[in-house]
């Protein structure tokens, strides 16, 4: 070790400059002296992905297609309230939705497990009785709210549930997912089974109640967990199911009132072409810079 | 060479001594080497407290009252009282997400004083809180004269943070008291191999790391021991880990370990552990190879920088690679001799190097030239589109806040601190802070000699807002 500090020290006169902290200040540099190396180590826009419009248009159409079950739900609400469909459409509607559903899921899952089928089942059994016996309170809960607060509330309440809504999973965790639902999501369904319950209060009676309710629960919880399985299956089925709901979405929409139409269609445009667009737009402002003072990123998960 | 002004620095910080950590450290250990009369430069602190202050006041032997202050324009007041009381030539700001010394810099430029800045530590670019903290660092640092950065890799963080230009820009590592940090007088039997880690137990530190490389150690080598000390919210986790892997006689946990005992923990072991995500220099690394430990650390920030290659070992913060570099360091361990270590270490760092290169930076700083306002501005305004406009406004506020302080205060009404002649006599000997700490070391080690004669001390309060106009005056080293 001797012999190496000796060496260190008979080095020519003008040494190379080092990246090092030890030994004082090097001769011939001063503390200032920047080498060339300066910024060697930065790296500027590591983790930038380039992307294509038509690949972000795709993306975007889950957005949109979500967008309208949202209306259409809106629709489905306001016919009831009209008092155009009845309770017992309502039902029909309801068990017809519940075994499309099951028959989706059953088509898309890669093994059919019977188990998973049967746990399902169990649950959606005990979630509809459930719904039963708690009809009458909904039914009465938010009764004393004037009506004007109940559609502005619901209004406030539908818009924070798209714009908190988890677009590229499932509130419902899907067998095989890998993350858990977030926090944002779990609020986003909240608002949307709020939004129910107020809605609820102003029906005419206790089976409607039951009947709107289980709709909305039925496509805000499971609608998404459907649309992933679809998605997941196959792309182009996702994206023909995607347009088809937006025909229909639009139709029924039009036919509440053209203004209506018109806002609903100007979001989907904007969702589809623009934003997509938009993005592209602004990628070039992206500066993102690394380099050796960056904290270390764990490379295992840690799990308090 | 009496003859000459003495020059005053005023060392401002919210990190204050009785705490521990680096920048305190800095702190003290660079004052202390101003304290001697063949020294042109004397320093007085001023710092923010918030605990231990009563445990520094036993140590001095001091009375003290400890006033509130506020913040931000707040501050005026009190910092022109001492910058024209104590006759101060610069300041010494210290620390980036220090309050007290961007409010300090900013009414120091106000008042025409030159300023130095040092950064201690790496900032990333992508939250919201380094956006943030950033933000302000370009405000002080636009106008600073000269800045300070621990290491290379610090030096290029922080040009890159605040825009300022590299030249102005000076690399001045810290240091260790080696005199403080010796090797155990025998060396210890490398029948069982020790490995020492000292650090909070913090996400930052890399305590996860340990939870994973620790296990994995004591399974590969059967004579290896491991020594924690230090306490934190990882703490848990690591308890969990040696309970679940059935090793706890061989992990010792110590917890937090104070900074005068860090010399006999670490002697009793043979290798330290270094884990940190993110670290602008490690102090503790130096501390480590003085008490002649072979360092095994991962390779983030300035780490590289501060050891030769043969006195440390680097890996990625991976675990996979911790744990070969903890072998490979176990196989380096019987060419390692603890005395030569130390000895090197003498060679490669100390403190009283650091304070001669601090003082050419405080040369560089009084040698440029004086500006008025709104030669400042313009330098202000370049920071940004909506900052830039903001911060000169700051800027114009505290200018006329300052001239409005001249007329009610004028400056000729504040006494003037007379010049201390220091007891002992300097042409004896040449001062040497490492014979003076060792006489000391056995009793009290950390407050061998105090290097300050006075310092301010203030504790935040938004309520006493009206309560600090009159500065704390702590008559230290009588």
């Amino acid at each position: 070790m001797e012999g190496i500090i000796k060496e260190e020290n008979s080095l020519p006169s003008q040494p190379k400059w080092r990246k090092v902290a030890y030994g004082g200040m090097q001769p011939g540099y001063s503390d200032n002296y920047t080498d060339e190396s300066f910024l060697e180590g930065m790296v500027m826009n590591a983790n930038v992905v380039k992307r294509d419009m038509l690949k972000v248009m795709q993306d975007s159409i889950s957005i949109s297609q979500y967008i309208c079950i949202v209306a259409l739900v809106v629709c489905v609400w306001s016919y009831t309230l009209g008092s155009t469909v009845s309770e017992t459409t309502l039902l029909l509607l309801d068990s017809c939705l519940l075994g499309l559903g099951f028959v989706v899921l059953i088509l898309t899952a890669k093994r059919l497990s019977l188990h998973l089928l049967l746990h399902y089942l169990l649950n959606i059994a005990f979630f509809i009785s459930g719904l039963y016996i708690l009809a009458p309170i909904y039914y009465t809960l938010t009764r004393s709210i004037s009506s004007d607060s109940i559609w502005a509330l619901t209004v406030l309440l539908l818009l924070v549930h798209l714009f908190l809504h988890d677009y590229s999973g499932s509130i419902i965790r899907p067998p095989g997912a890998l993350t858990n639902p977030t926090l944002t999501s779990n609020i986003s369904l909240n608002a949307s089974i709020v939004a129910s319950v107020l809605i609820a209060s102003r029906l005419p009676s206790r089976l409607h109640v039951f009947a709107v309710m289980l709709f909305s629960l039925q496509i805000f919880l499971f609608a998404p967990l459907v649309t992933y399985c679809v998605k997941k299956y196959s792309f182009g089925l996702h994206l023909w199911f995607s347009s088809g709901l937006m025909v229909v979405a639009l139709g029924l929409v039009s036919t509440l009132h053209t203004l209506l139409f018109g806002l609903l269609l100007g979001l989907l445009v904007f969702v589809t072409f623009v934003c997509p667009y938009w993005l592209i737009r602004i990628q070039e402002y992206k500066f993102e810079i690394n380099g050796p003072w960056d904290e270390a990123k764990l490379c295992f998960d840690v799990t308090e | 060479m009496t003859e000459q002004k003495r020059h005053r620095i005023l060392m401002v910080s919210d990190f204050f001594y009785p705490n521990f950590g680096g920048v305190e450290n800095h702190i003290y250990y660079l004052s202390q080497c101003y304290c001697n009369d063949s020294c042109l430069w004397e320093s007085i602190w001023c710092a923010i407290y918030d605990w231990g202050f009563e445990s520094l006041l036993h140590s001095v032997e001091a009375v003290s009252d400890a006033k509130y202050i506020a913040y931000f324009f707040g501050t005026l007041p009190i910092l022109r009282t001492i910058l024209i009381r104590e006759n101060i030539s610069l300041v010494h700001g210290h620390q980036a997400f220090s309050t007290l010394c961007h409010e300090a810099l900013m009414h120091a430029r106000t008042m025409g004083y030159k300023v130095v800045f040092t950064d201690h530590s790496l900032y990333g670019f992508a939250d919201v809180g380094s956006i943030h903290m950033n933000k302000v660092l370009q405000f002080t640092l636009a106008d600073v004269n000269e800045a300070i950065c621990v290491s290379h890799t610090s030096k290029e963080n922080t040009v890159l943070r605040s825009g300022l230009s590299p030249e102005k820009v000076f690399v001045i590592p810290n240091a260790v008291d080696t005199a403080m940090f010796k090797p155990a007088s025998e060396r210890l039997s490398r029948n069982e191999i020790v490995i020492v880690v000292i650090s909070r137990l913090v996400y930052r530190k890399g305590a996860d790391l340990l939870v994973e490389v620790i296990p994995e150690v004591c399974r590969l080598y059967p004579n290896v021991r491991f020594i924690i000390g230090g306490d934190g919210p990882k703490r848990v986790r690591l308890e969990e880990m040696r309970e679940k892997h059935n090793i706890q006689d061989r992990v010792d946990m110590l917890g937090a370990v104070p900074h005068a005992q860090v010399q006999s923990v670490l002697i009793s072991g043979h290798i330290f552990l270094n884990s940190s995500l993110t670290e602008a220099f490690c102090i503790a690394i130096l501390e480590a190879a003085s008490c002649g430990l072979l360092t095994v650390s991962t390779r983030v920030g300035g780490v590289p920088e501060v050891l030769p290659d043969d006195m440390i070992v680097l890996a990625e913060p991976v675990p996979r690679d911790m744990i070969n570099a903890v072998g490979k360091a176990m196989r380096m361990l019987p060419m390692i001799d603890p005395q030569m270590m130390h000895l090197r270490m003498k060679s490669l760092y100390s403190w009283f190097d650091v304070a001669k290169r601090t003082e050419l930076v405080y040369d560089h700083a009084l040698r440029c030239t004086d500006e008025n306002l709104l030669q400042r501005l313009p330098r202000y305004l370049s920071c940004g589109a909506w900052a830039g406009k903001l911060f000169c406004l700051v800027m114009i506020i505290n200018f006329l806040l300052w001239h409005l302080l001249n007329v009610l205060k004028p400056p000729e009404d504040i006494e003037e601190v007379p010049d201390f002649v220091y007891p002992h006599h300097q042409h004896e000997e040449p001062p040497n802070l490492e014979a003076k700490t060792r006489e000391d070391a056995g009793s009290k080690p950390a407050v061998a000699i105090f290097p300050v004669r006075r310092s301010y001390c203030f504790r935040r309060h938004l309520l006493h807002q009206s309560a600090f106009a009159v500065e704390t005056f702590v008559e230290l080293m009588k």
